[in-house]
This record gives structure tokens, C-alpha cells and sequence, in this order.
């Protein structure tokens, strides 16, 4: 089992390593630079200037060296410096990767609430009309564009109902403690939250449906029932149970999602997250930020993935590495 | 009797009290950055120094040139500005103060080293100032040891606009000299070890009415006002600063009370617009402010194209756009059409029909002049001469909706003429950096100039500023617009110290501008800015100096 | 077995599914609408770019003058065949000599045109002319009205008529971001199970698990940064307009193909098992051969099932990165775009924004109930 860690956290470093390099040359295909940035908003910007600066900032060098500075600097500790903000990259992410954690943590634990016991119900009561609906609740869940859910949402609860704040991160300029602190955090979470978590709640519903169906079919949930073993125990005991392995590869897998998905409801919600500095980097060429935002989403889904598959060898004890 | 007006005054000085106590929460749309003056670029970033640094000099709403943290501004008259010769050219030598009460919000007092010390650490090869010669105009300082409120400025060319050059902000000596000296010698050393970056809060690096009490980049900052400021005492006492980009968010905020207003710096000119027709329909307690800036849209014509070289294409160009219903339409006329490049709120601004000369629009006269020049109609409604078609490529930044809208308008009007327009747009970095300052574009690129009032056109309309290979790029008259005249007036006039006989000149040169429309002058943009109903002295300037520079007069009505 | 029969059989399965049956029409009713949207125009003469800048976010069901423009242009064409009208308003100009308002008019009638907005005045002054020609323009005049049932946008285009042409970008995305990724996929997947166990196929598969399991759009928003036209094999492939479209439809292929390939591969693994590819391996088929006549009839159903569910997927993701600023590039119309230059304004017109999302969400709905209903009739068991 340790052996097996190991050899994955070496995998995902090799892979780390490449996609950072195809990241960083990928973003060196981008047009313009930084420095044409500051051309856009300030016409009293020359030419001389702009290369003065260019060759300052080092962007006069070819996209290879710039990666092996960058990749240099990374190593020795350091993230680098934001062209945008001109401060060092460290400064800004450190608290939104909290942030992000957040949303996508309470995204993913109010879906799997939501979802899980929804599908059991839905398998148990199959072609029943709940089933029915539940399924249409399920596909709505994954057609419905989640930005565009996002504003409706802002639409209703912030702006005529005037429930929720309409965005941010948390209530500037109030020194809140305790409680009010934390239900000051959760006010501006929730409807984050809600949008993040529709897509998912109906990926999720349909995958526990789809694995409790498949047990319940099963000849040995049947060998349970002919014992005459009560519902419940069977239900809950034995298919849940056996229902849960499917389900936490899905989950791993849809970690990439939610983080994509953060992105979109980072933006609407002017929420300070990881997915919005991508956003934001990509688009103002900040390279330091964008690379290392990048990384830091590559990192936290293949964390995801790895402690799935620890999860799922504890579970299912069959599985040996 | 008494009794009762004593608790009635308690209870409204208690009350106004209250007023004043509550935060004014604004709503901007566009990032800013690190709060070092001599390293920040972005336009939001001098929206919050307004509140809390002050240069030199600023300019007011009407236009005009008014001191700051200086005494007053030097001038011939006052014998505080004079001609000196130097190893044989003319330079000017002018002598400023800084006021006596001046003071960092740590109660240093603010003298001619901090002048000095933001001078000299721009001029390092190592910082990233973004445009040098703000600095490098100014040749030398010179202080007094004895007097060190007192200094004087020699500028490397005598021109008549001095004051307005070299008005930069200043740098704490007493806090950031040692750090210039440690690293200022590392590439961007300096940068990344400012106190503005390790340690934004210290009120030492702020000499504004307001200080820093919280600082989140990309996020929001809160500010508390500054005990040492030397002006009048800010009336509001907490102002909260909110990044909010997503501009539909941004209205969500201020419609659920989130924030209380937008800056300049907030909504798109059509988005204020419906908003301002909610306001009125609902009775919502906001203002919406308009004020008529000095940026002027316009579309630059490559002149070195030979359609465009034909001056009676140029002319029916401009007839067949109706700008004033433009404007109209698309602005519901609350931004004003341009005649040129000089904005009504500038001492030149002209729009005498005696002196320039003026477009009515008309398809009719437009299609005339198209005939003339050769271009007949033929059956898919698009004009021909030897058998090519009349069309021209139309360039600007991508996702700017306002210039969109414009595109396609006028893409509209043009073609109930026989002219075909093709839209390309690019990424905004891209647009200027490559296809305007390099003047690549093929026909036409529409995009603004950003003025200051009586700003010499040597950059834009000067023919040595035709960006080539040879200037390496240097010089805007991306339109490639060669003009002998132009030239002229263009070299006397920033040599003229005369005001009355400037004006002249410059009515003569817009003359020629109009006579041979090398740009299509569109429209000046306004500001515009939201402010809640209660928000009282918060007047728009309409030009590159924000009016966060009179923040402090900003008060709640107190009823 | 016969293949008529089974065909049946499917389709009896896939009827059982109500929800798959009404996404089939629904995607069949708005293909027929991306389809047909050139005669719709040619039909009712509104184009998705004709504009009418004085009638700016109409609401639903609204009535507005067409623009001055296109009125000038229809009565230009209607006096130019109908001489007899132009003599009769040259009657009415003669006895109304103050209709002339600008020095500028010289050509009478035709000059009328261009003053067309001081046509409500003409209008008052002629309701009791007797001449049949000024009756007979002024009854014209009132088709010079449009009726606009889903409102007009920012620049006064008609929403109905550019959420109809958004359908055909849309879709088009979606269609051929599904069959080009389902063609790598199918390559991939193939090439991979045929060669199963070799270093070949590893490699592959490490990458295609690798792209699955990266967040997609980071990637998506890096790619649909880069200007393509700079690239050397598309400079002249893509025109203009096309531009973002084409695009789009590059940069959403080059992520969508994993789910085909981890499909395909693991269908041709438990295919190669069966007895029948074994016997034909043993008559001498050749590997080609085995791969297009025997394994590849048998995956076409999960294949079309993956296709279906990815052209919803493509759907969503054009609509995102367009919502992001970074998909179709305006004035062509996709739901996408038109959500986006709403959002702004969603408070003042919330219909511009709430129209294209349904739209969205019924489209892709649609084609997920469809390739559910598929996968429930191939294999009713589940």
C-alpha cells in the first residue's frame, strides 16, 4: 500500500512536470505580453518604454529559458512575482486556495448529501413516479449551464428577495468574531455553493441509482432476501454499501469538475478563489499567477484521485496493491 | 422650553453624528494593484491614490491647473518660473514650496527629499516606471539644505506647459530611502521589497486625507481618514473600496446594498444607462452622474491605403455616418459628438462653423461624392471602380461593447452607401501594442485618445510621430497623416507662451484636421459614476485626475 | 438474427423512454429551426443583424418602426415601380410646397426618402389628400412596422431571429465537436485495444486518463486565447467570420475525445474475446478487416451514446467560454454570446439573459435524455 503512494505521488510529479511545460508554452502562444497590457490602458506609454520594460520584466527571451527561469525560481522556494498586482505571487494565492477549498469542500459534501440519498430512494422506488422526477431533477441538474444558474440565483435571493449578498467573499470593514464570523462566511457561500453543487447533485444521483440498481439485482442481494433478512438491513447493510465503491470514483473524477465549474462561479460571484485568479491571470497574461493557480488545481485533483483510490482499497478489501 | 431644544440639538448632533460615522462603500470594476506610486499602471490604482496621496499639482473639474501639496503653482508672472540658458539652450527653472503643514500620516513632515527620492529611484534602470520621461523631463533638482520645504525644478526644454510636466507623486525618504539603497541595484529589487508591498498599512506612506487600514489585493481596502492631513478634515469617516469585475454582479451589489456607489471605474456607458431609466421608473435613491471627459473616439484611416488616399472617400465617409444620432441612439446623447480631436472641455475646444469645417450627415452627398471619385453601384448594392469593390477592414479591441455596437452601426449606415466594412477585432493587448502603435491595420482602427486639456498633438498628429521601423515605433499618428502645415503649426505651438495666439493656432490646425479628415472624429466619451442620493460634493472631473483628489469634501446629507 | 427486427426491437426499447422521445423532437424541431433560419429571414425579411438602433431592448411582443434605412430603402423600390404614385405625390408636393425641408432636396420624390423620419407628418397632411398615389404610400408606410415577439437587443436586432441563427452555431459546435472527437476517440480506442498489453497502448491510455483527469477549463481558456489565424496550416483554411468558430470547435475537440476512446478500447477488449473475431482471425481475416467488419458494427451503439452525451457537453462548454468572453466573437449570434452581452443588463431586461439560457438548457437537456434513451434501448436491462 505504501509502495503503491509512493509510486503514485511519482507519477503525478512526472506528469506535473510536463504539463507545466506544455502549460508554460501554451500561454507563450497567447498574444502579446504584460507589457502590451499596459499599452492598452495608458496611451502616454512609448515605445522605448515598452521595450525597457519588456527586457527588464525578461520577456525578450525565448519561451524555453523563461521556463527553465521560472521552473528555477519555483524550486529555490520561491513563486514568483505578479506582473499584474507587481507583488509576490505568494501574497495572493495564500488565502484563496483556502477560500476555494471551501467552496468546492461544502459543494462536493452538500451534493453527496443531496444526491446519495436521493439515487437510493430513486433505485428502491424504481419506475415509480418519484423515480420519475427525481430522473428529470437529475438531467435538469446536468444540462442546466451553471453560470447562468448562478445569476438567476443572484437574481431571486440577492436582488428582490434581498436574503443573501449578491457577492464577495465575506462582509468588508466589519470586525466579526466567533459566530458572526462564521455564519458572516457561510451567507456569501451559499449561493456559491447551490450553483456549484446542482451539476453535481445530478451526476451524483444518477450514478447512485445506476450502482444500487445493479446491486439490488444482484444474486446476493436476493441470497440476503430469500434469507429473509429485514429490508432495512439489507438495503443499508449490504447494496449501499457495495453501491458506495462505483460512487467514489465518480467523486474523484468529478473534483476536475467542481474545480472547473469553480472558475465560472468564482467570476460571477466575485468570489476570491484559486479559479478566479486562472481567470483573471490567463487573461491579463499574468504568467506567475496563471502557472502557479494552474498547478495548484492540477495538484488538488490529483490529490483527490489518490486519496480515492486509498479510500476505495479501505472500503472494498478485495482490492490489493 | 430650553430643555427640549437642548435634547433636540443633542438628538440631531447625534444623528448627523451617526451620518458622518457611516461608511461609504464603493463599487469599481477594474483590478488595481500594488499602491507604490512610481511602479503602479492601472487606472483604478490613481482612483485610490486620490484618497490617499497627493502630487504636486492636479486639475479641477473646469480644467484648470491647481496646487496640491504645493504652494502654488510657478509661473512668470508670480516670478517663480524663468528662462534660463545652459550651455547654450533655453531650459526653464521653476521654484516650488511645499506646503508648510504637509506631513506623512505618521506626522513626518513631507519635504523636497521625498521630491527627490521619487526622481531619482524612477530614473534607476532597475524600477519598473512605466512611462520614464514624467521624470526624465525634469533635468535637476535643486534644494536648499537649509529650507528643505523649498526646490526647484530645470526642466530640459523650455515649454510652455512646464507646470504640468514632471507632477509626479512622491516617496517617503524617511521610510523607503534605506530601501532604495539596498536594492535598488537588483533588477526590480526595489519593487518587491517597498514598504507599499511588505507593509501596505503604514501611515507613513501616505500623505492623502485618507490612510490604509486594510489592503486586499484584488478584493476590496478599507480607508480611515489621515490625523495629519494637512487640508480639511475628511468628512466621511470610513470609505470601503470593493473589486467587484463581473459588471452584472457589480449592479446586483449595488442594487442589494452591498455597496453604496460605482466610480468612473464601474459600469459600461449602456449599462448606467438602463440603469438610469430603473431609477427613474422605480424611484430608486441613486444619482447617476454624467460628465463630458476629454476621451475622444474617433477611427484613425490609414492614409497610406489608396482608396483612403482619395480624399473625396474620406469626405463621404464621414457624411454618410449620422453621429449625431449615434449618439442619440446609442447614448441617448449623454455623450457628446466630436468634431475633432479636441474636447469641449479644453481652452481650444472650437466648433465655430467659420472655422472649421463641419459634415452634415448626408447619404445623399455621400453617394454623390462616391460617384465622383468613380465607385458606381452595382446590383448587390456595393460600389465598383475596375472591377474592384469599395471595402475596407475595421479594426478595435475585442469585447468592448460600446465599440462593438458602433461597428456594427456604422457598418449599417456605410452600407446604404455601397461601402462594405469587414469587422475584426483583437484582444485589447494585442490591438494597441501590435496593429496601433506599429500602425498595422489595413483601413481603419477606432479606438480613443486620452487628453489632457491643452495637450500639444505632436505625438498623434505629427508626421516625424509616424511609427516606422527606423523610429523603432516611436510616435502615435498611427494614420500615417503627413502634413506640412500641421508640422508647423504643430513645432511653433509648443514654443508659443502666449495663451490667446495658441488658440489661434490650434483653430487653424483643426482648419486642416477637418478639411482633410484624416481620423473620423465619432464622439467624447463622459464619465460616468452612480452615487447614492445622500452623497453630497461629488463632483466628476472628466479627465486622467480622478476625483478622489477632493474625496475629502465628499459629506452624507444630514436631514 | 435479422436486422430489421432488431432495429425494432431498439426502437420499441428507446419509444418506452418518454423523456428521450420528446428530446428527439425537441432536437429535431430546433435543427429543422438552425436549418431552415436562412428561408425564415428570406420569409419575413428580418435578418439577425438588421438593427434599429432607436428601438433598443423592446420588450417581449413589441411593435416598432423598422429603421429609417431599410424604410427608405423598400420605398425607394416602390416608387421606382409605381410611376403613377410618384406622379400623384408630385401632385401633392406641388399644392404642399412646405414639404420641402432641407435645401438639399433635389430630386422629388426620391428626396421624400431621405427625410423619411418627418413621415408622421407627411401622414397627417395626407390622410385627406384624394389622390390615390399618396393613400396608397402612406397604407405602405404601415408595413413599415415590425412586430418583434421575443424583443430586441442592444442594438435593436430582433432576439427571436438571432436566437434562431444562435441555434445553427450552437448546434454546428456541438454536432462537429461530437464527430471529430468521436473520430479521435475512435482511433485512439482502437489502435489502443487492438494493440492491448503493448507499450503502444500504455502510453496511450496514461495519457488519455492523464487529460481526463485535468480540469477542463483552464485548459479551455489558455487555448481559446491563442490566435489561431497566426498558426501556419489554418492561416487560409479560416476566413474571417468564421474565425472563433472554427476555433471553438478545434479547441473543444482537442478535450472531449477521452470519454470515446476509454469507451471504444474497452468495448474492442471484450469483443476480441468473443468467438467470432477469434474464427475470423482463424480464416485469415486481415487485422484492418477485423477492426471495420466485425468489431466496429458491434461498438456503433455505445459510440452513438457517447456522441449524443458529448454534443450536449460541447453545447454547455460553448456557452461557458463564451459567457467568459472567450467563444463566438460577435456580431455573429450564439446563445453563448448573447448571454454574455445580457448579463449586464440582466436587472433592466432579464429576458435577454433568461431566453438564451433556456435555449441552452433545453438543447442539452434534449440530447441527454436522447443518448439516455439510446443506452436504455441497446441494453434494457440497466
Amino acid at each position: 500500500m505504501f509502495q503503491y503512494i509512493i509510486k503514485r505521488l511519482m507519477q503525478s510529479l512526472l506528469t506535473l512536470l510536463l504539463l507545466s511545460f506544455v502549460c508554460y508554452f501554451v500561454l507563450t502562444l497567447m498574444p502579446g505580453d504584460p507589457v502590451d497590457m499596459m499599452a492598452a490602458g495608458n496611451p502616454n506609454i512609448t515605445s522605448e518604454d515598452m521595450q525597457r520594460l519588456k527586457s527588464l520584466y525578461g520577456l525578450d527571451q525565448p519561451a524555453y529559458k523563461r521556463y527553465l527561469n521560472w521552473m528555477g525560481t519555483l524550486l529555490s522556494g520561491d513563486l514568483g512575482f505578479s506582473r499584474t498586482y507587481k507583488i509576490p505571487v505568494s501574497d495572493i494565492l495564500g488565502p484563496r486556495i483556502l477560500n476555494t477549498f471551501y467552496l468546492s469542500v461544502f459543494a462536493l459534501v452538500l451534493s453527496l448529501l443531496v444526491a446519495v440519498p436521493l439515487g437510493v430512494y430513486a433505485a428502491v422506488h424504481k419506475g415509480k413516479l418519484t423515480d420519475y422526477l427525481l430522473n428529470l431533477f437529475a438531467f435538469a441538474g446536468i444540462s442546466i449551464p451553471s453560470f447562468w444558474l448562478a445569476l438567476i440565483l443572484i437574481l431571486m435571493f440577492a436582488v428582490k428577495a434581498g436574503l443573501l449578498p449578491a457577492g464577495g467573499t465575506y462582509s468588508v470593514g466589519q470586525d466579526l468574531e466567533g459566530f458572526a464570523l462564521v455564519w458572516d462566511r457561510i451567507k456569501y457561500l451559499i449561493l456559491p455553493v447551490l450553483s456549484l453543487s446542482f451539476m453535481q447533485i445530478g451526476t451524483f444521483e444518477r450514478y447512485t441509482r445506476g450502482a444500487m440498481l445493479e446491486i439490488l439485482n444482484s444474486d446476493y442481494i436476493r441470497t440476503a432476501r430469500s434469507k429473509g433478512l429485514e429490508e432495512k438491513k439489507v438495503l443499508f447493510k449490504h447494496a449501499f454499501r457495495n453501491a458506495l465503491i462505483p460512487l467514489i470514483t465518480v467523486v474523484a473524477i468529478s473534483f476536475s469538475y467542481i474545480f472547473s465549474g469553480a472558475i465560472i462561479t468564482e467570476t460571477v460571484f466575485a468570489y476570491q478563489g484559486v479559479g478566479k485568479s486562472v481567470y483573471d491571470s490567463i487573461k491579463s497574461n499574468d504568467f506567475n499567477v496563471a502557472m502557479v493557480s494552474f498547478m495548484i488545481s492540477m495538484i488538488m485533483v490529483f490529490m483527490m484521485s489518490l486519496l480515492a483510490d486509498i479510500f476505495y482499497a479501505v472500503v472494498d478489501p478485495r482490492i490489493k496493491y | 422650553m430650553r430643555l427640549l431644544f437642548i435634547t433636540f440639538s443633542l438628538f440631531f448632533t447625534l444623528i448627523s453624528a451617526q451620518a458622518a460615522e457611516k461608511p461609504l462603500k464603493i463599487g469599481i470594476s477594474q483590478e488595481f494593484e500594488t499602491l507604490n506610486p512610481l511602479i503602479k499602471q492601472m487606472m483604478a490604482t490613481t482612483y485610490i491614490y486620490g484618497f490617499v496621496n497627493r502630487n504636486l499639482v492636479t486639475m479641477n473639474e473646469k480644467g484648470e491647473y491647481i496646487p496640491m501639496i504645493a504652494e502654488s503653482i510657478p509661473d512668470f508672472e508670480n516670478g517663480q518660473a524663468k528662462f534660463i540658458t545652459e550651455n547654450g539652450t533655453k531650459k526653464i527653472k521653476a521654484n516650488w514650496k511645499i506646503k508648510e503643514e504637509a506631513k506623512w500620516g505618521d506626522g513626518t513632515p513631507v519635504t523636497a527629499y521625498d521630491v527627490k527620492l521619487a526622481w531619482s529611484t524612477a530614473l534607476l534602470d532597475t524600477v519598473s516606471v512605466g512611462e520614464k520621461k514624467t521624470y526624465s523631463q525634469v533635468e535637476r533638482i535643486e534644494i536648499d539644505p537649509k529650507n528643505p520645504k523649498h526646490f526647484s525644478f530645470v526642466y530640459e526644454e523650455a515649454m510652455w506647459n512646464y507646470y504640468q510636466l514632471g507632477s509626479f507623486y512622491l516617496l517617503p525618504a524617511h521610510l523607503e530611502k534605506k530601501v532604495v539603497k539596498e536594492h535598488g541595484e537588483k533588477v526590480e529589487g526595489y519593487a518587491k521589497n517597498t514598504l507599499y508591498t511588505k507593509d501596505p498599512t503604514n501611515p507613513g506612506l501616505y500623505n492623502g486625507p485618507y490612510l490604509i487600514d486594510e489592503l486586499k489585493l484584488g478584493s476590496h481596502l478599507i480607508l480611515k481618514p489621515n490625523p495629519h492631513f494637512y487640508g480639511e478634515k475628511p468628512n466621511i469617516k470610513t470609505i470601503i473600496i470593493k473589486l467587484i469585475q463581473n459588471t452584472g454582479t457589480l449592479e446586483a451589489n449595488l442594487r442589494s446594498g452591498s455597496i453604496d456607489m460605482v466610480s468612473v471605474l464601474g459600469m459600461s456607458f449602456d449599462q448606467a444607462l438602463s440603469f438610469e431609466k430603473k431609477v427613474n421608473l422605480m424611484n430608486l435613491p441613486f444619482n447617476v452622474n454624467y460628465k463630458p471627459s476629454l476621451v475622444y473616439e474617433h477611427i484613425d484611416l490609414n492614409m497610406e491605403n489608396e482608396l483612403l488616399q482619395d480624399i473625396k472617400v474620406r469626405r463621404a465617409l464621414v457624411h454618410a455616418i449620422d453621429r449625431k444620432k449615434l449618439t442619440l441612439a446609442l447614448f441617448e446623447g449623454k455623450q457628446q459628438m466630436a468634431y475633432h480631436n479636441v474636447a469641449p472641455l479644453d481652452p481650444w475646444y472650437t466648433d465655430d462653423p467659420k472655422k472649421i469645417r463641419h459634415y452634415k450627415p448626408s447619404k445623399r452627398k455621400a453617394r454623390k461624392l462616391l460617384e465622383k471619385a468613380g465607385w458606381k453601384l452595382k446590383d448587390d448594392g456595393f460600389r465598383y471602380k475596375d472591377g474592384k469593390r469599395l471595402e475596407f477592414t475595421i479594426m478595435t479591441t475585442a469585447g468592448n461593447k460600446t465599440r462593438e455596437l458602433i461597428q456594427a452601426f456604422i457598418q449599417n449606415e456605410w452600407k446604404s452607401v455601397g461601402i462594405k466594412l469587414n469587422i475584426k477585432n483583437e484582444p485589447a493587448r494585442v490591438f494597441f501594442s501590435q496593429t496601433v502603435l506599429k500602425g498595422e491595420y489595413p483601413h481603419m482602427a477606432l479606438f480613443a485618445w486620452i487628453s489632457a486639456p491643452e495637450s500639444v498633438p505632436r505625438s498623434s498628429l505629427h508626421s516625424s510621430s509616424i511609427p516606422t521601423e527606423s523610429n523603432a515605433f516611436s510616435g502615435q499618428n498611427t494614420g500615417k497623416w503627413n502634413n506640412k502645415q500641421v508640422d508647423k503649426i504643430i513645432d511653433e505651438l509648443e514654443f508659443e507662451f502666449d495663451s490667446e495666439e495658441r488658440k489661434n493656432m490650434v483653430a487653424k490646425l483643426l482648419k486642416i484636421y477637418t478639411d482633410e479628415v484624416p481620423v473620423i472624429p465619432l464622439y467624447y466619451r463622459s464619465d460616468v459614476s452612480i452615487t447614492p442620493e445622500g452623497l453630497k460634493n461629488y463632483v466628476l472631473t472628466g479627465h486622467q485626475y480622478p476625483n478622489s483628489n477632493f474625496a475629502e469634501q465628499w459629506t452624507w446629507e444630514t436631514k | 438474427m435479422n436486422s430489421d427486427s432488431y432495429f425494432q426491437m431498439i426502437l420499441k426499447e428507446f419509444k418506452k423512454h418518454k423523456m428521450a422521445v420528446f428530446g428527439v423532437f425537441a432536437i429535431i424541431f430546433f435543427a429543422l429551426l438552425a436549418f431552415s433560419a436562412p428561408l425564415i429571414t428570406h420569409l419575413t425579411n428580418v435578418s439577425p443583424n438588421d438593427q434599429n438602433v432607436f428601438n433598443r431592448y423592446l420588450p417581449m411582443f413589441s411593435k416598432a418602426a423598422i429603421n429609417n434605412n431599410d424604410a427608405e430603402m423598400r420605398l425607394e423600390k416602390y416608387l421606382k415601380a409605381n410611376p403613377d404614385v410618384v406622379k400623384d405625390i408630385q401632385t401633392f408636393q406641388a399644392k404642399h410646397p412646405d414639404y420641402i425641408w432641407d435645401e438639399e432636396v433635389e430630386e422629388w420624390p426620391y428626396d421624400f426618402l431621405y427625410f423619411y423620419s418627418s413621415i408622421d407628418e407627411f401622414k397627417t397632411t395626407a390622410k385627406n389628400s384624394p389622390l390615390d398615389g399618396v393613400q396608397e404610400l402612406v397604407d405602405l408606410e404601415k408595413s413599415f412596422y415590425r412586430f418583434h415577439i421575443l424583443g430586441t437587443d442592444e442594438l435593436g436586432r430582433d432576439v427571436l431571429m438571432r436566437l434562431i441563427y444562435g441555434a445553427r452555431i450552437s448546434l454546428g459546435v456541438g454536432l462537429f465537436v461530437a464527430f471529430i472527437s468521436a473520430f479521435i476517440g475512435y482511433l485512439v480506442g482502437i489502435i489502443s485495444g487492438y494493440l492491448s498489453g503493448t507499450l503502444i497502448d500504455t502510453l496511450l491510455m496514461r495519457f488519455t486518463d492523464s487529460l481526463l483527469a485535468l480540469p477542463q477549463l483552464p485548459l479551455l481558456i489558455v487555448f481559446a486565447a491563442i490566435d489561431i489565424t497566426k498558426l501556419p496550416l489554418l492561416e487560409d483554411l479560416v476566413s474571417k467570420d468564421s474565425e472563433s468558430f472554427v476555433k471553438m470547435i478545434i479547441v473543444l475537440s482537442l478535450f472531449s475525445w477521452m470519454t470515446v476512446a476509454r469507451l471504444i478500447r474497452g468495448s474492442i477488449l471484450s469483443v476480441k474475446e468473443q468467438e467470432y473475431i477469434t474464427a475470423a482471425k482463424a480464416v485469415g481475416s486481415s487485422h484492418l478487416r477485423t477492426i471495420f467488419q466485425h468489431i466496429t458494427p458491434n461498438i456503433m451503439g455505445p459510440l452513438l451514446v457517447a456522441v449524443t452525451l458529448n454534443i450536449g457537453n460541447s453545447i454547455l462548454w460553448e456557452a461557458a467560454l463564451s459567457f467568459l468572453g472567450l467563444g463566438i466573437q460577435p456580431p455573429t449570434p450564439s446563445w453563448g454570446n448573447m448571454l454574455f452581452n445580457a448579463t449586464e443588463i440582466i436587472y433592466e431586461s432579464p429576458s435577454l439573459a433568461i431566453l438564451p439560457g433556456i435555449f441552452i438548457f433545453i438543447t442539452v437537456i434534449s440530447f441527454n435524455f436522447f443518448g439516455d434513451g439510446i443506452q436504455q434501448a441497446l441494453d434494457p436491462k440497466s
